[in-house]
């Protein structure tokens, strides 16, 4: 992603969280994704990723009610900043700790909440990584970028319509079903 | 007897997994009277990782013990092993080199389903006849329409995607998906369930995976 886009993306992040916009958020995801199935860089992936969990706890009402939310959302934020500040001054290296250092707050957290998020990054991981296959990127290859198993991708990409855009269909299903018939004559 | 051998790539044996379907593979091993074979990468993929996740380490004992009882096997009686590894390593640079967008090679198959490719390759160098399994639609398509996969890739990037190799060699790989080993088991008798199993079956590779449309399925299933 070029450095404006992505300044213009954290930005908007950053207003959406204040906002509490869920919507927004998942849409600046989406937008993200794009990116990352070209480039695959770990920390357009992350952020993905991290922008799309933090709008499904902010879409979850009874996440915010635990007291540790409050502290979570504020480090993502100062995290964000951080991650503008050093990009603003192209400091590429710090920039990329910064984002991955929002999923590693997840550590520092404790009970149910911590339960509850650790939860919503795996389910997030899997909806963009099946994203990234619906982009054409392979399921290995994207169960590796993700670091989910192909278990996980193929239960969840089987409940998507990938597979039912006419791009999708290559062979008649006769033919397909020959081979089968040919090689076990 | 003439060789042959159904390659199977990690998607296709985890659908059937995923379904508790894997104990067909005995009965259509029988039926095949051939090879049905796994790479080195796709056993990482379908054994190794998910025996360390509790959630797959099921379905992941059941893949090895396929393999302990020689249902699955390694190819490596009838290919050497370096031959594999250096044709698996020749496919993955071409293949992560053929398609070019916003300014760089898109990445976009790994290790293991290009080893199943580049096994199938070798076997049919050899003599031996053989179809791949694969359920995931992008190796597919790189073998059976590259144009297509450029399309989807253009679409959903919103950006020119150009292709910077000839992959035209890939055309004469036959794939099939788990979706018809499914039609086949089943127009074999290999299941004794009746009523709408066909149907039932072809849903339940699709949902776990397999990339089959609805419209495919309702065409199989009028065969």
């Amino acid at each position: 992603m070029e450095k404006e886009h992505i300044l213009n993306v954290l930005k908007e992040v950053k207003e959406a969280l204040h906002d509490k916009d869920s919507i927004k958020l998942r849409n600046l995801s989406n937008e993200t994704i794009h990116a990352a199935s070209v480039e695959q860089e770990k920390f357009s992936i992350a952020l993905a990723v991290i922008v799309y969990s933090l709008s499904k706890i902010i879409e979850r009402t009874n996440y915010q009610k635990y007291p540790a939310w409050k502290a979570f959302l504020k480090k993502s934020l100062v995290n964000l900043e951080k991650a503008s500040r050093f990009l603003e001054k192209d400091n590429i290296n710090k920039f990329k700790e910064s984002i991955m250092e929002i999923e590693k707050l997840i550590n520092s957290l404790t009970g149910n909440f911590k339960t509850h998020v650790q939860q919503v990054f795996e389910k997030a991981k899997i909806n963009k990584a099946s994203r990234i296959y619906e982009h054409g990127v392979s399921m290995e290859r994207t169960a590796e970028l993700l670091g989910i198993t192909i278990f996980e991708l193929a239960e969840y990409a089987g409940k998507t319509g990938i597979s039912d855009i006419d791009l999708s269909m290559t062979l008649p299903v006769e033919k397909r079903i020959k081979y089968v018939a040919d090689i076990f004559k | 007897m003439k060789e042959k051998a159904i390659v199977f790539d990690s998607g296709a044996i985890i659908t059937f997994a995923m379904n508790g379907l894997l104990d067909i593979f005995e009965d259509l091993k029988k039926e095949f009277n051939g090879y049905f074979l796994i790479t080195d990468e796709v056993k990482k993929e379908i054994v190794d990782k998910p025996l360390t996740i509790k959630r797959f380490q099921f379905e992941a004992l059941k893949i090895k013990d396929l393999i302990e009882r020689r249902i699955l096997e390694f190819p490596y009686k009838i290919i050497n092993k370096k031959e594999l590894d250096n044709k698996t390593n020749q496919l993955f640079d071409i293949l992560n080199h053929a398609y070019f967008a916003r300014g760089e090679f898109m990445k976009i198959v790994s290790k293991g389903e290009i080893s199943a490719i580049a096994l199938s390759l070798l076997l049919k160098e050899k003599g031996i006849d053989n179809v791949v399994a694969i359920d995931e639609r992008t190796a597919r398509l790189l073998c059976e329409s590259p144009s297509n996969l450029q399309k989807i890739f253009s679409y959903k990037l919103h950006t020119e995607v150009l292709m910077k190799k000839d992959i035209s060699f890939l055309k004469n790989i036959k794939i099939i998906r788990s979706s018809e080993l499914m039609y086949f088991a089943y127009k074999t008798g290999l299941f004794h369930l009746k009523d709408h199993i066909l149907e039932a079956l072809l849903y339940a590779a699709k949902y776990k995976g397999c990339s089959i449309s609805f419209e495919e399925i309702e065409q199989m299933k009028k065969l």
